[in-house]
């Protein structure tokens, strides 16, 4: 399994793809929404991780977009940001909508589950 | 509070509960900074324990790492207790160096998601009015949120203070796409009445892309400002 974290918390971003890698799960991470559609166009990514408020791009635009140039990649949506409109859609949009912090197993638990699930 | 009773104050009530939700979603990002470092914490001693060797180089970077959040917390919470505490008093001699200061800061993360950027420029010696702070902020933050609908092609809101014959005036500039309907169509809404409210004047001008918010006000001297 290949995961891509997208989040323009840098130093959050990639100590999270190190501990992911400790689990072996291995996870590439980038901090914009315009690195993550150029890197998507050279790998593969089973899911993909992102942050639903970001500079440029926010991870529901960009949700769509990463789905055009690999259909059938699954979604977890990550924020800080608790408003129950964005709650509402990001839900019904990705497989996970979670709530930073995060707990890493609560992570690798959704990720498991969204990829044994078909598409959405 | 009733919006048909006390515009004013539902005008405040909504500009209050916006900057509530950015602050505490920047609250949130950096406690998400933290928890990941100390969770790296926990599985570099769990490793450690199985014999991989510590580097303390890592080790370093991630105290470095928390610290620095710590301090990006610590800062997002003492402009949370600024504008908290700018309701204290009604009127008051307001620095409006500080004020716009404090304005970019809190709207920055608002200001960056939509892929903008605040340039501030302070006035060259401080400079005060007298004024309500919560009210004047709650105008600043329109005005920003306004400039963002009309900058230009640099996404650059250039915001910037100096006194003035009757008191000082914040210009915002780079607002390309300013017009004459658009500009009275914001004054129409919350900003008008604030405006109204803080008995000053804004004004528009479309030919320089700017606006400009002028604040009445005797006192303006820099002794007045140290005295405060």
């Amino acid at each position: 399994m290949r995961i891509l974290l997208v989040d323009d918390e840098k130093e959050f971003v990639s100590t999270l793809a190190e501990r992911l890698s400790l689990r072996d799960i291995e996870a590439d991470w980038v901090t914009s929404a315009k690195e993550a559609e150029k890197i998507v166009d050279t790998r593969h990514y089973d899911l993909v991780v992102l942050d639903v408020k970001m500079p440029q791009m926010g991870g529901r635009q960009l949700k769509q977009i990463l789905e055009k140039k690999q259909p059938g990649i699954k979604t977890i949506y990550l924020t800080g940001h608790g408003s129950e409109e964005d709650y509402e859609a990001g839900s019904a949009e990705a497989a996970y909508y979670l709530m930073k912090p995060i707990n890493i197993n609560d992570l690798i638990d959704k990720i498991k589950i969204a990829l044994a699930r078909e598409a959405i | 509070m009733n919006i048909h009773t006390d515009p004013l104050g539902a005008a405040g009530l909504a500009f209050y509960s916006k900057i509530s939700a950015s602050i505490s979603h920047e609250i949130k990002n950096s406690l998400a900074v933290i928890n990941e470092s100390a969770g790296y914490l926990e599985d570099v001693t769990l490793m450690t324990r199985k014999g991989v060797p510590l580097d303390p180089d890592r080790l370093g970077a991630l105290a470095s790492t928390m610290l620095k959040q710590v301090q990006r917390t610590n800062t997002i919470i003492k402009n949370m207790n600024r504008l908290a505490h700018s309701l204290d008093e009604d009127f008051k001699l307001v620095d409006v160096n500080e004020l716009m200061d404090l304005m970019a800061h809190l709207s920055e993360r608002t200001v960056v998601t939509k892929g903008f950027r605040i340039s501030v420029t302070p006035a060259d010696t401080p400079v005060a009015v007298i004024s309500h702070p919560f009210f004047l902020e709650n105008l600043i933050w329109l005005m920003v949120n306004f400039a963002m609908t009309v900058c230009g092609e640099s996404k650059t809101i250039g915001m910037a203070a100096s006194k003035a014959p009757t008191g000082a005036e914040i210009c915002f500039s780079g607002l390309d796409r300013l017009t004459e309907e658009n500009f009275q169509d914001f004054l129409a809404q919350d900003a008008g009445m604030l405006v109204g409210a803080l008995n000053a004047a804004c004004h528009g001008a479309a030919d320089k892309a700017m606006m400009t918010l002028s604040l009445s006000g005797d006192i303006h001297h820099p002794e007045a400002v140290q005295k405060k």
